[in-house]
């Protein structure tokens, strides 16, 4: 059975998710700040969100982290490599609750998500599944290097799959 | 973190969930035959009731298990022990895909996973809902032992509650 691995940055501690997470997580769920991530969500479609996000490391050997600020152990967001059995492929996924926002926390854990998979677990590609009204998660997506991939196969109506350029090499 | 257990009865054995088991639980979950399990279900919520079973392991202690064939590892159903934020107490769950029914599959199995519960798990009580009109559910938890609770709260207004009495787990 496999866990998340800690993996830590210059600011930020990636960890397996707790249960005490998910209240937080399931508040941010449901607000309208989750309006670009399928929410508001009740709290049945968040405990099961969130379960299956841990449940993939078993599963799939990859999955989601609990992102903390190291300094404070504050609870900031989530980042996560997933690809449940209805995304055509592997995505690198990034969630930073308002109160943490506008301080790079997003672009930092999900370099460290990146690097993880291209890394540890080999893959050569991935992409990032963002609403298209999602400016900023389209800006923090190029600021990683990946750009809007027209030819990705979607998963819904509303997402567009952006890809990230494979290590070494171009996307 | 918990791993899921490897329990073997005479004709099965319950053992963690893989990603392979995906596709028959989504085949039944997609069925008609499963509206009495809470079915049909999207392609979304089918991956995220299997994954975040898995999940629970983790989280909570307790979480899914598939059923196989003991003879020829042909998965045959599931089993869930659940506790989730919004359900009122700790539930023990079973379904049987169509192949398997009729031949004491769930019966085998939902009675080895009550003593998992009551024994390893330590659980004091446990109750399995089910909808009025499942007749054969409603037969098979009474052949467990399980007596219709009218008085426990159930997790939505068309299931009725049944509950496990923890002596019967306690040889």
């Amino acid at each position: 059975m496999t866990d998340a691995p800690t993996l830590t940055t210059a600011r930020l501690t990636l960890r397996a998710h707790r249960l005490s997470d998910f209240a937080p997580f399931a508040a941010f769920l449901a607000s309208d700040a989750a309006r670009y991530v399928g929410g508001p969500l009740d709290e049945r479609r968040a405990w099961h969100g969130f379960a299956s996000d841990v449940g993939s490391w078993s599963l799939l050997n990859f999955g989601c982290w609990a992102v903390e600020e190291s300094a404070s152990r504050a609870f900031v967001g989530q980042v996560g490599l997933t690809r449940p059995a209805y995304f055509p492929e592997r995505e690198i996924g990034w969630i930073v609750f308002p109160a943490f926002q506008r301080r790079g926390f997003a672009l930092e854990a999900a370099q460290a998500a990146r690097d993880f998979a291209f890394g540890a677990l080999a893959w050569t590609t991935a992409v990032s599944y963002i609403d298209r009204d999602n400016a900023a998660s389209i800006a923090l997506a190029r600021k990683l290097g990946a750009a809007e991939d027209p030819k990705a196969a979607r998963w819904d109506d509303v997402d567009v799959g952006h890809r990230h350029p494979a290590p070494g090499g171009s996307a | 973190m918990t791993e899921a257990p490897r329990i073997e009865t005479e004709r099965l054995v319950l053992r963690a969930q893989r990603r392979e088991d995906f596709e028959p639980y989504a085949a039944f979950f997609a069925s008609e035959r499963s509206h009495l399990a809470g079915g049909p279900l999207d392609a979304t919520w089918s991956w995220y009731a299997f994954a975040a079973g898995v999940g629970h392991w983790a989280l909570l202690g307790f979480g899914g298990l598939t059923i196989e064939d003991r003879a020829t590892g042909a998965p045959l159903g599931q089993i869930g022990f659940n506790k989730l934020p919004h359900s009122p107490e700790p539930e023990l769950a079973w379904l049987v895909f169509a192949e398997a029914e009729g031949k004491g599959v769930a019966y085998e199995a939902a009675r080895a996973a009550r003593d998992f519960a009551f024994g390893t798990l330590g659980w004091t009580t446990a109750v399995s809902y089910m909808s009025p009109d499942n007749v054969r559910s409603k037969a098979l938890v009474q052949r467990l032992g399980a007596i219709y609770d009218p008085f426990a709260e159930s997790i939505h207004e068309e299931r009725i509650v049944f509950r496990h009495p923890a002596s019967l787990g306690r040889r």
